[in-house]
């Protein structure tokens, strides 16, 4: 455990350097004496940053002024790769903001783009000899991007029609008042429905609507507004009769239908399709670990570890999407794979023979290694979405 | 009970100290003495350690205004009394304690009588160190109990979930709430450990809460544990037309009883932040959705942290997405001016939760004169936005905090009492 956690500090370590303001050497603790602070950046409709007059290694603050009359995304590149060692998004007319990047030999050029002039690139300014600098990042190229967004779309596409037919089974054996086997039926859509990847309204309204719990509800789980998969569950776990819940469950195939139709028109642009997908690598499992690893969404079924588990299975999903763009990207993508692998044989050790152990029933020990596990994962995660940030606007 | 010949309930006789005196009325006539005895700690060489007195008497209850303090307690009680009598007895009690304890001084000797009259953890001499106490009442002492149902605060209501909201029934609400402020850790649970021990019989705590104001990092308006400054675009506390306007109660108006003139509505949200998962953000997102810079805290279309942002100029949301929370919250339009409030929340910090995180977030405190024309619309607004995924409200309650203690016969809550509608 000691060494696995000192491995994961060290790779927190890595992780950071992605980011700009941190140098390899001292991974974010650069002397305050090193900050070459104040110098001025100045972009407008057809000037980008020609003012960086005598580069030099270290840690430079640009004071990054928009000049011009519309909001300008500002990046400082390197001209060769195109990588991009630091940003601003959205920089104000008439404001200005800093950036702060760590920056080694290798040439540079301030990038502009204000969404209808184009973009804008300014002189290089070069620095040569060998000093340590920050990472660079690469945008991804719109061929990459098209082929991960649109197999997200066919995941998703293929993910939803089975959740649409195993919620039909599910409504059957409520209208045929097998509640047996509707619990178990319960069960298999639910997890289809998990292993899609949906976290923190991926699906808008419709996620409220299918996978809603009681939380917020004037009336908590008596309230009549309350659906989807939870509210079923309450019922089928609470000795609630088949009549009663024969509502929901027709309302819940109503919902995944819509969903089904509405779904592609909710895809955003490419590049922020990718953004979303990216962001999901780690709030899929952030969103398990707050709600289901707790077992705070459990209304009886006592099933959140297998919840987890098709979480887990979502988060892979969507990292094989990305894999071709992350293997180039992402140095400890090996890591988060082991992480991963880690935390999937402590949730699978919760599938007992007669069914899941409710996550409140683990032992401290096993509730201790499952979320230690989990919350590296997600820590090694969270860079994904930082690397495929989109720009507001196309 | 009854072998003292008493209508009341045993708090009025066991703060006396045992056997001393026999009469209910004898603790309210304590409580004053201590009062009395209330001298500036003047000569104390340490003195300048501490904070000075906050003025108790006034038209409103001090600790409403000012900006927060470095420590605060939050505390909700359910009421035991039974009966409108009791109730003025605690009152009045609260209100000695309260003048005591804000004004400082040497706690009355016991003699050979009781166990000692003050707890000890301010030394000899009890300092202010600029605490202030601020009372509030909930809509449930407005119940039967104590024939107060006429005299209800017009737009007093119990707190109803909110859509992103995550309620504990355990921790909302309450009869009377209790904010303490000082400028030290020690002087506010002084003035907690003092206040129950007074009230012990007629009032129970329902919850509880710790919190602090952090000091400016590096200037300005202080931080909250998002690492963002919170509060900045308060209105001008300073500037009587605006705290006419927006904080203080209007007797007169809309039904609202005379006797809350000098009052004003506090609304409190204990709000959880889930810290680990925000620091998993990247700065941009952390900004975005926030519409502030965190380094400074000026709004994203400007420069200075006190800078206004310009959302006309930006109707797309192109630096400050529609979505941010400062857009959301204050829009600066004039059909949204009169919806501002007084921020004067807290961070709180209670160690982990059961499974190990970080249980931090914000005491979110707000004044105003209609919860509903106020806080009510502002936390509408915001209903699902961005930051909803990274905190979540599971506590708190409406209060009306009361009119200020005008002199040395007044107390908390006589205007209510002895109104006559």
């Amino acid at each position: 455990m000691t060494r696995r956690g000192l491995a994961g500090r060290a790779m927190g370590a890595a992780v950071l350097c992605l980011l700009p303001g941190c140098s390899g050497a001292s991974a974010g603790h650069v002397p305050a004496a090193a900050t070459v602070s104040g110098t001025l950046i100045t972009v407008s409709a057809n000037a980008c940053g020609s003012s960086w007059r005598h580069p030099s290694p270290g840690l430079w603050t640009f004071q990054v002024h928009n000049a011009g009359t519309s909001a300008v995304d500002v990046s400082l590149t390197n001209a060769g790769t195109g990588g991009v060692y630091g940003e601003i998004e959205g920089l104000g007319p008439g404001t200005t903001r800093p950036m702060t990047v760590s920056v080694g030999s290798g040439t540079y050029a301030f990038q502009c783009d204000n969404g209808s002039d184009g973009e804008l690139t300014g002189p290089t300014a070069t620095i040569a000899g060998h000093a340590p600098g920050g990472t660079a990042v690469v945008p991804a190229g719109v061929g990459q991007t098209l082929t991960a967004v649109t197999s997200e779309r066919t995941y998703v596409e293929r993910g939803l029609a089975t959740t649409a037919r195993q919620a039909g089974a599910l409504l059957t054996d409520i209208q045929e008042d097998d509640l047996t086997a509707a619990r178990s039926a319960w069960l298999t859509a639910h997890l289809s429905w998990e292993r899609l990847g949906s976290a923190y309204g991926m699906f808008a309204d419709y996620d409220d609507e299918i996978d809603g719990t009681a939380a917020g509800l004037p009336g908590g789980v008596s309230d009549p507004s309350w659906a989807g998969f939870y509210r079923i569950e309450y019922g089928l776990w609470h000795g609630q009769p088949a009549a009663a819940l024969e509502g929901p469950a027709r309302r819940l195939g109503q919902d995944i239908g819509e969903l089904r139709t509405a779904y592609p028109g909710m895809i955003g642009y490419p590049q922020q399709a990718l953004s979303d997908l990216a962001l999901r690598t780690h709030e899929i499992l952030e969103h398990a670990m707050r709600f289901q690893l707790s077992g705070a969404d459990d209304y009886g079924s006592g099933t959140t570890l297998a919840t987890a588990a098709a979480n887990i299975d979502a988060t892979r999903a969507q990292l094989g999407m990305l894999r071709s763009l992350l293997v180039t990207r992402y140095p400890d993508l090996p890591s988060v794979y082991s992480t991963l692998d880690r935390l999937q044989r402590l949730v699978d050790a919760g599938k007992a023979a007669k069914g899941w152990m409710p996550a409140r029933t683990l032992s401290t020990a096993e509730r201790e290694d499952i979320d230690s596990a989990a919350a590296e994962c997600v820590q090694l995660l969270a860079p994904i979405a930082a690397m495929f940030e989109a720009s507001p606007t196309p | 009970m009854s072998h003292f010949g008493s209508p009341r309930r045993s708090f009025l006789r066991g703060m006396l100290g045992a056997g001393t005196v026999a009469a209910a009325t004898g603790y309210i006539a304590r409580a004053a003495q201590a009062a009395t005895l209330a001298q500036a700690p003047a000569s104390d060489p340490d003195a300048a350690a501490y904070l000075p007195a906050v003025p108790f008497h006034g038209p409103n209850q001090a600790g409403i205004l000012p900006a927060p303090q470095r420590q605060a307690i939050v505390v909700a009680f359910d009421l035991t009394t039974g009966n409108r009598g009791e109730l003025t007895d605690l009152l009045r009690a609260l209100t000695s304690r309260a003048r005591f304890l804000t004004t400082g001084g040497t706690p009355p000797p016991v003699g050979l009588t009781g166990p000692p009259s003050d707890s000890g953890v301010l030394g000899p001499v009890v300092v202010p160190d600029g605490l202030t106490v601020t009372v509030g009442v909930g809509a449930s002492l407005f119940d039967e109990r104590y024939g107060l149902a006429s005299c209800k605060p017009a737009h007093l209501t119990t707190m109803a979930p909110f859509p992103d909201d995550n309620l504990d029934p355990a921790q909302c609400g309450g009869d009377l709430s209790l904010v303490l402020a000082a400028g030290s850790t020690d002087t506010v649970l002084h003035a907690l450990r003092d206040i129950t021990r007074y009230t012990e019989g007629a009032a129970q705590v329902r919850w509880r809460i710790d919190g602090f104001a952090s000091v400016p990092r590096p200037s300005g308006t202080p931080r909250n544990l998002m690492g963002f400054k919170d509060g900045i675009a308060n209105p001008d506390v300073s500037d009587p037309a605006q705290t006419d306007e927006l904080v203080w109660a209007r007797p007169g108006v809309a039904g609202e009883p005379g006797w809350t003139r000098g009052g004003s509505y506090q609304v409190i949200r204990l709000i959880r932040m889930f810290v680990e998962f925000w620091d998993r953000v990247s700065m941009t997102e952390q900004e975005r959705m926030i519409g502030r810079r965190r380094d400074n805290g000026a709004p994203l279309d400007a420069s200075g942290e006190f800078d206004v942002p310009d959302y006309a100029a930006d109707p797309p949301g192109a630096v400050i997405p529609l979505d941010a929370h400062i857009r959301l919250a204050n829009p600066r339009t004039r059909p949204t001016a009169d919806s501002r409030i007084l921020r004067r929340g807290y961070n709180y910090d209670r160690g982990n939760d059961a499974v190990g995180d970080l249980d931090m977030g914000l005491i979110f405190t707000c004044y105003q004169q209609n919860p509903l024309r106020q806080f009510v619309r502002v936390q509408s607004r915001l209903t699902g936005e961005p930051l909803t995924d990274y905190i979540s409200p599971f506590g708190g309650g409406y209060f009306f905090a009361l009119p200020g203690i005008q002199d040395d016969s007044d107390y908390y809550g006589r205007a209510m009492l002895t109104d006559r509608l």
